[in-house]
């Protein structure tokens, strides 16, 4: 792009507000007459709700009403969850529970006081008389014959389960020279956005119509459920989300707590408002990434890969607000990544227990990364090679692409070698290892380590049709110049932090030829802004601005249009817009042509006598765009770690990233993606935990339990472009955010076992405490 | 619905931004909810009501505290200074945050006004020494967007002078 607005790094225009205390965020905004809702929960992992008695607290002060899985039944439809996909098991569960509570955290009853704290202290007098059950607290029991069962509808607690085989893996493995496994275990986190659920329901008894104020990245999907499970029509309900602190994958499902708010806003005819406090997010709201994946690979002496098996198993928790294939589908489809592997299987299985539900988090294929390069260096150490060079050998030269993987999905405009090389070139691997060598002689153990990512982003409807997954991945957009010429867009998206504010003015600042000062994004709006599928799986930058720049053409394409016939000219073929202003290619050079867009604008909402024969007055353009089934950014991530073996201490010293993300829309907010997720990366493979012990209880209901990285523990993160665009988006953009959490756990857990390959052990869980890392170096000696 | 009888309440005086107040206030309440819901300051957020994630910071008399684990009552008599004040200055954004704005150190911004304050309480008692103390003076906010080194970048910047005239948007 040369004088476009597009790739350039913009300064985020909607920060003023964030940085002078303005933003307006769910808690910050001012509900005139509302109540205030509060949810008891049950403190038993597995229990029948025998009686509930409310009668005591129904009279605290300012009580109004109190609820259960009751009312809520009468009030609204059950959930269920039952997408045609072999080996899913249907599911169905009501709004509040009715026989029985299935987490610890699961709502029971809800509130609704003059003020939270009244709320709150009427939820003490609340007697709910339980029948405690036996819990499954961990996937393998939850699988085990005769286990007690999540769900009573169920034979059993397995939920979901897939397999798959392209290829001859059998006669690989049986031809192998070399049979190599290896093991990973992630354990289960929690998304921990800083900004905790809540929303404000608002029932207009006249209009008969619902308003939604909520934090969320999906406002259109979520209106669709939010109706249907109240029985109204998409047209009596408005969802609006104010500024989101933070979503990772939290806020998109439509949670039982505020489907019971809305219900209750319409019962009551008076707003209500929910806040869930940071106890009630680490318990209740949704939770993610505890899989354990074993792989088997068949390969030669001298390290070349000739089949690949995984099994794989998740721990989806105890209910279903997503196909509990949902997330670790995913890591089975792309596990092969950058690598040349045609003869690959899988079986996945996910099973239920009586822990909070699972949620997609930031990269819900977080772990596929580490799996597959963990295995290459598990290779690598089986035939005392070094762990670059079976990569090397491994994978997909540039001239093997597009390259069709096993599993059907198509590699292209990806460049892993190229970003391995200068990962390697740029930390200087040589120097390193003389340092590490010498380093060892007095006791510092340091590693390095290495994982090449490939990145699934912005899944279009091709993607779902062959997953056979109902849903569409197309994205809508509308641009609209003003009679004053000012430019308003909108788009199917909700921002919680990706400053697509700033990134969609660049696009439509550049396909319209105006400078982004003068472009207003409007979003959030399920009313205004256009029916879109909303912000996940790294899709915004792709789909979003996509969309916007096919609007924008089609536009800028008009006002030229009108442009030539008000110059007398026969076609806009030597016309362009620059700043808002129209230019005239004049022998060679371009010459103000005397209009701007203003100009333009106003003889087509108010002259539109003058406009070309034919042609609809205004100035509006409202498209929708569907990406490519899949498009795929890549990246090399390193990471130096220096172990302390006595402590089992890990310090992370240097963090490199050399990423292609295709065409960038603004540098800044890319970095600034990339960098916050290696750091969730970090913070999750170093500190964080939820912790369900045998009895059921969690024991990381705070932030004093669930440790979340500080300024101290995360490094300096270099980050170096190496971008290509993809031939196949409208923006040559690819999607990325995920990518980096992805490579982060595979870099450090790598790190850590290069660090430790003197002692003979290697790391396959998470997270690495020191706890865990002196266990390992102990069963060394 | 109920009648409520009147709540239990506590005069409690101390300084806002500068101005005298004087509230009536359940004594058990956080002065996080006094702040937010009486006083329409919201530029503080409360993200765990547990001392942990630092949004909630305030300066008290000069010194950062968590406000969502100080009671109302216990800021009788004192100086209590917000997001709101600090932020402010005679030509639009403060030097701090226009270094926040340069360096890209927020993305949600909703843990945002908690390192301001922060950060207004690190440079105006000089403590910015060297990235290893500015690193260790944040570990009370926590940030799950940014990965914290641009804030570190914005913090040394305007300690160190680095930042040349605000960057134009073009």
């Amino acid at each position: 792009m040369s004088e476009g607005s597009i790739g350039k790094p913009l300064l985020r225009r909607e920060d003023y507000r964030f940085l002078t205390g303005q933003g307006r965020y769910l808690d910050d905004i001012a509900f005139p007459g509302a109540l205030h809702a509060h949810v008891l929960r049950s403190p038993h992992p597995h229990a029948r709700i025998r009686r509930i008695d409310t009668a005591a607290a129904a009279k605290a002060p300012g009580v109004i009403t109190i609820v259960t899985g009751r009312e809520l039944s009468e009030w609204t439809t059950p959930l269920r969850m039952a997408p045609p996909i072999e080996g899913l098991k249907p599911v169905e569960f009501t709004t509040l529970p009715l026989d029985k509570v299935r987490f610890i955290g699961d709502p029971v009853a809800c509130i609704v006081a003059t003020n939270r704290y009244l709320a709150e202290d009427a939820a003490e007098l609340i007697a709910v008389d339980y029948e405690e059950l036996a819990p499954v607290t961990d996937m393998d029991s939850a699988l085990a014959p005769g286990a007690p069962r999540v769900d009573d509808a169920l034979d059993s607690n397995l939920v979901s389960h897939q397999t798959f085989s392209g290829g001859d893996p059998a006669r690989r493995f049986a031809e192998a020279e070399v049979v190599v496994e290896a093991t990973f275990r992630q354990h289960r986190q929690t998304h921990a956005p800083i900004e905790t659920r809540g929303c404000c329901a608002v029932w207009d008894e006249g209009r008969r119509h619902l308003t939604m104020h909520i934090p969320n990245q999906v406002p259109h999907p979520y209106r669709t459920q939010l109706a249907r499970r109240m029985r109204l029509s998409e047209g009596q309900v408005t969802v609006i989300s104010p500024d989101v602190g933070g979503g990772f994958g939290q806020k998109i499902a439509l949670y039982r707590e505020e489907l019971t708010v809305a219900a209750l806003a319409r019962a009551l005819r008076r707003p209500v408002r929910w806040r869930e406090d940071r106890t009630e997010n680490l318990l209740a709201a949704s939770q993610a990434r505890e899989n354990v994946a074993h792989t088997r690979v068949a390969c030669d002496r001298d390290g070349r890969i000739r089949a690949l098996e995984l099994r794989l198993t998740e721990d989806f928790g105890a209910y279903c607000f997503y196909p509990a294939n949902y997330l670790a589908r995913v890591v089975a489809m792309i596990l092969t990544g950058p690598y040349r592997i045609a003869d690959y299987s899988y079986d996945v299985m996910v099973a239920l227990t009586n822990k909070c539900g699972n949620g997609p988090m930031r990269a819900p294929m977080a772990m596929t990364s580490w799996i597959m390069d963990g295995t290459v260096e598990a290779v690598a150490r089986k035939l005392g090679l070094d762990p670059i060079e079976v990569r090397r050998i491994n994978m997909l030269a540039p001239s093997e692409y597009p390259y069709r993987m096993a599993t059907g999905e198509t590699l292209e405009d990806i460049t892993p070698r190229e970003t391995l090389e200068k990962a390697i070139e740029v930390f200087d691997l040589t120097a390193f290892r003389a340092r590490q060598a010498a380093d060892r002689a007095r006791g510092v153990h340091r590693g390095v380590g290495v994982c090449c990512v490939v990145e699934s982003t912005t899944y279009g409807s091709a993607f779902y049709k062959a997953a056979g997954i109902a849903g569409s991945g197309h994205e809508a957009g509308w641009v609209k110049v003003e009679p004053s010429g000012a430019v308003n867009a909108s788009v199917g998206l909700m921002a919680s932090g990706q400053g697509y504010e700033t990134a969609f003015a660049q696009v439509v600042a550049d396909g319209l030829g105006v400078d982004p000062e003068d472009v207003r994004i409007h979003i959030g709006n399920t009313d205004t802004a256009p029916y879109g599928m909303g912000s996940r799986g790294a899709r915004g930058g792709t789909a979003g601005g996509s969309v916007l720049q096919v609007a924008s053409h089609q536009l800028r394409d008009k006002m030229l249009a009108i442009a030539a016939r008000l110059l007398s000219l026969n076609t806009s073929a030597e016309l362009r817009l620059r700043g808002g202003k129209v230019q005239r290619q004049l022998g060679g050079a371009w010459q103000d042509a005397g209009l701007t867009v203003a100009d333009i604008a106003h003889v087509a909402y108010l002259d539109p006598l003058r406009l070309p024969p034919g042609m609809e007055p205004g100035l509006e353009a409202h498209r929708a765009y569907d990406p490519p089934p899949m498009t795929y950014s890549n990246a090399t991530h390193l990471c130096e770690a220096e172990l302390d073996v006595r402590t089992g201490a890990l310090a992370l010293k240097r963090f490199i990233v050399v990423e292609d993300c295709g065409t960038v829309l603004n540098p800044l907010i890319v970095t600034g993606q990339q960098h916050g997720a290696v750091a969730m990366a970090i913070s999750g493979v170093l500190l964080e935990e939820v912790v369900y012990d045998e009895n059921g209880q969690n024991r990381s209901g705070s932030f004093a339990d669930y440790l979340l990285a500080t300024a101290v523990e995360i490094p300096p993160i270099e980050v170096i472009p190496m971008h290509t665009p993809n031939r196949k988006t409208a923006t040559g953009s690819k999607g990325m955010s995920e990518g980096g959490v992805m490579g982060a756990i595979g870099a450090v857990m790598s790190a850590v076992n290069d660090a430790l390959s003197p002692f003979g052990v290697v790391a396959e869980q998470q997270p690495l405490t020191p706890y865990y890392l002196r266990s390992l170096i102990r069963s060394a000696s | 619905m109920v009648d409520d009888p009147p709540p239990q309440t506590v005069t409690v005086s101390f300084r806002v931004n500068g101005v005298e107040r004087r509230l009536s206030v359940d004594p058990r309440y956080a002065l996080a909810d006094v702040l937010r819901d009486e006083l329409a300051l919201t530029g503080l957020h409360l993200g765990c009501e547990q001392g942990v994630c630092g949004a909630c910071t305030v300066l008290i008399d000069g010194e950062p505290a968590v406000s969502c684990l100080t009671l109302a009552v216990q800021a009788e008599g004192s100086d209590v200074r917000t997001i709101e004040h600090l932020s402010e200055s005679a030509a639009g954004l403060g030097a701090l945050e226009q270094s926040f704005l340069r360096h890209g150190a927020f993305q949600c911004g909703f843990c945002t006004p908690g390192f301001l304050v922060i950060g207004h309480y690190i440079l105006d008692n000089g403590l910015a020494k060297d990235r290893e103390t500015v690193r260790a003076l944040l570990a009370g906010n926590i940030c799950r967007c940014t990965g914290y080194e641009p804030i570190v970048d914005a913090i040394l910047a305007v300690s160190t002078g680095a930042n040349a005239a605000p960057q134009d948007a073009s």
